[in-house]
């Protein structure tokens, strides 16, 4: 397995469920721009689970050594790798929040998983599973910055799916919607719309158990967003959402 | 949407709700800021301390640090960060042949609340405080240093720290030692008292045993005063086992856990339906002696089987009080407790009797104290602040003390014990209220 973004509390309770189910695996590349948090996970999965892992330095805001990724191969990839930045009304004209946030959840996140998505149409086997957002599937006035990044990642996805169908690669695209996590912490969540690491990772294992294409986190996630996006674009773009 | 972390917060008797700063992190570089930045912190585990203990207008969460760090299968030496529940330990050490030593009513608490009550479970008799198997942490302390504490190295910070309700710093991180067991399962026996003479003449009896606990209803008057079921145990041995357990008998055990949905309306619970749950409860059993096998989940976990349960205590909430009275008074101390209690007619669904045994002096901060100990609870209302009065007073003609990982009102005579705590960093809403010398959680 490999974990982009392994700082992430989604992809390391993706990881814990995948392992408390029962899967080994010779090696878990774990690939992060947090060293020191990451690794206390991978000591945490060595005592939990006996698990073996090996940190990769990968900071997607500087030069990409693709060279440290040469050995890293496996047959499923988990990109978690994402950012958040402030919100829009803070930071729309800070040209340096708005670049981080479509580098980091896209533009240079996307060569990256080719990177991988070669190495497995190679193999002609594989799954790739890539977080996105629900804050992708349509603009809106409160995080477009980072929801255009993610309905551009989402986009990707599916591309890449219909790309690799043949050559028997899987793609997984999950939108979660809201989750507490660090990077929402403090933010006013409904509680009962909001999934915890534990939870997200719970449905995203099944749903790379079932091969499903699209899933929502929660599922309600999915009613939500059919709404809006159906509001027709006129009465949309008056709305304050 | 803004972050804002002034949130509505309360521990697991939502009582008191303060509205406060609370932030969790995971790194420690973070939690240095956190420190840095602010004062009047306190530490805040699983919140499963019932007042205002881990409250405070600055409260570090550590539900992130929840990792573990080593694990030493051939000595039974687990280490870990501070924010790691009892629950997630269990899942890791027991398929290893291995317990905790001391492990209260619940485990849904986080390691670091455990160090900070320095907690105790049915064995306090037999094994002692959860401190007599711990064997190093690191401490975030008020000049913001991370400071190593043991029995040898730093003893005085270790001392003060153990039963310390997180007034010396951030707990980051522990080194314990497990207990050996060969199976999963407890050997039972449930005897009926009926009344306070008996039970305690059981709990006098049953010392050897290394579990001991009583469950009691605390609204009979007259002759049946202390109405009673003890409860005494042992791990089974692999040999003592049946054959149908005897396949996997480190079984970790998982039940399909219920849910309480939402907030019970106040009139539910009342001392009316506490009576029929009482009768019940004690009627279940026919016979004098009960001899059984059960899970350790049973035996150890009853309550956790049904989550939320804090909410059939309605809204308002509720306290849990807990007391200890010396030994030598403790019956007289008892009778008077239990008639009080029965008159004031606010019932407590469950009533907890043990026999504390000899405290370890070295840990001056911890609760337990040679005696009988009490646990109840009582919804919050407006009698309430009368009963724990009345209460309290009898505690403190008897020479005893309460419990602060339950406290919150009660007079700080009573509550005022910790020693080597102060300082201009660390302080809770509960020490606060404790030096204040008054209460301040209005109901």
């Amino acid at each position: 397995m490999i974990i982009l973004g392994s700082n992430s509390e989604v992809a390391q309770a993706f990881v814990e469920k995948a392992l408390s189910d029962g899967e080994k695996y010779p090696v878990i590349y774990l690939l992060t721009s947090h060293r020191e948090t990451t690794e206390k996970f991978a000591k945490h999965i060595e005592v939990k689970f006996l698990q073996n892992s090996e940190i990769i330095d990968l900071d997607l805001m500087k030069e990409i050594d693709f060279s440290t990724l040469e050995k890293v191969n496996s047959d499923l990839l988990f990109c978690a790798a994402g950012f958040l930045g402030e919100g829009t009304e803070e930071a729309l004209y800070d040209y340096k929040n708005s670049e981080k946030i479509i580098s980091i959840n896209f533009a240079k996140l996307v060569p990256v998983i080719n990177f991988f998505a070669e190495k497995m149409e190679r193999q002609r086997f594989g799954t790739i599973i890539g977080l996105s957002s629900v804050a992708g599937d349509r603009g809106r006035q409160s995080n477009f910055i980072y929801g255009s990044s993610k309905a551009a990642f989402t986009a990707y996805l599916s591309g890449l799916r219909n790309y690799l169908f043949d050559k028997k690669v899987h793609i997984l695209t999950v939108k979660p919607g809201f989750m507490d996590t660090k990077m929402t912490e403090g933010l006013p969540l409904n509680p009962k719309l909001t999934a915890s690491p534990k939870q997200a990772a719970t449905y995203i294992y099944k749903a790379f158990k079932k091969q499903k294409n699209v899933v929502y986190v929660l599922p309600i996630w999915g009613l939500i967003m059919l709404i809006i996006k159906i509001i027709p674009e006129f009465i949309f773009k008056k709305m304050k959402l | 949407m803004k972050k804002n972390f002034i949130q509505k917060v309360a521990n697991w008797g939502n009582f008191p709700v303060v509205e406060k700063n609370i932030k969790s992190e995971d790194s420690l570089s973070k939690i240095q800021d956190f420190v840095k930045n602010n004062n009047q912190i306190i530490a805040r585990g699983n919140g499963r301390c019932y007042g205002d203990a881990s409250l405070s207008d600055n409260i570090l969460s550590t539900k992130r640090l929840n990792k573990f760090i080593s694990f030493d299968r051939i000595n039974g030496i687990l280490e870990c960060e501070s924010g790691v529940l009892i629950s997630e330990i269990l899942e890791v050490i027991i398929p290893q042949g291995y317990f905790l030593y001391v492990t209260p009513g619940t485990k849904f608490i986080s390691v670091g609340g455990a160090i900070a009550s320095d907690v105790h479970g049915k064995n306090h008799h037999s094994e002692g405080c959860f401190s007599e198997y711990l064997l190093e942490f690191d401490l975030l302390d008020e000049k913001n240093e991370i400071l190593k504490c043991s029995k040898q190295e730093n003893p005085e910070k270790f001392w003060a720290t153990v039963g310390g309700m997180g007034l010396t710093g951030i707990i980051l991180s522990a080194k314990f030692k497990l207990k050996n067991i060969e199976t999963t399962f407890i050997r039972q026996e449930s005897l009926k008292a009926e009344n306070l003479d008996e039970i305690f003449e059981f709990f006098e009896n049953s010392e050897s045993w290394t579990y001991n606990v009583a469950w009691i209803d605390c609204l009979q008057k007259g002759n049946n005063i202390g109405r009673s079921i003890l409860l005494r145990g042992e791990h089974v041995l692999r040999h003592e086992i049946s054959e149908k357990n005897g396949e996997n008998p480190l079984k970790i055990v998982s039940k399909i856990q219920p849910k309480i949905p939402f907030f019970f309306p106040d009139f539910i619970l009342n001392s009316f339906t506490v009576k029929i749950f009482n009768w019940l409860y004690y009627s279940k059993q026919n016979r004098k002696e009960v001899k059984q096998i059960v899970d350790y989940e049973t035996f150890f976990y009853p309550l956790d089987f049904v989550h939320d349960w804090n909410k059939i205590y309605g809204k308002k909430g509720f306290i849990q009080y807990q007391m200890v009275i010396p030994k030598e008074k403790g019956k007289e101390g008892m009778r008077k407790i239990l008639e009080t209690i029965a008159k004031s007619g606010n019932g407590s669904f469950l009533a907890v009797l043990k026999l504390f045994g000899k405290n370890n002096p070295q840990a001056y901060n911890s609760f337990p104290i040679e005696g009988y100990t009490l646990a109840l609870d009582f919804k919050v209302n407006y009698n309430l602040k009368n009963l724990v009065g009345k209460l309290d007073q009898i505690v403190e003609d008897f020479g005893g003390r309460i419990y602060l990982t339950k406290d919150a009102m009660s007079k700080s005579s009573l509550t005022g014990y910790l020693k080597n705590v102060e300082n201009a960093k660390f302080v809770s809403l509960q020490h606060k209220r404790i030096m204040n010398g008054g209460s301040i959680n209005k109901i």
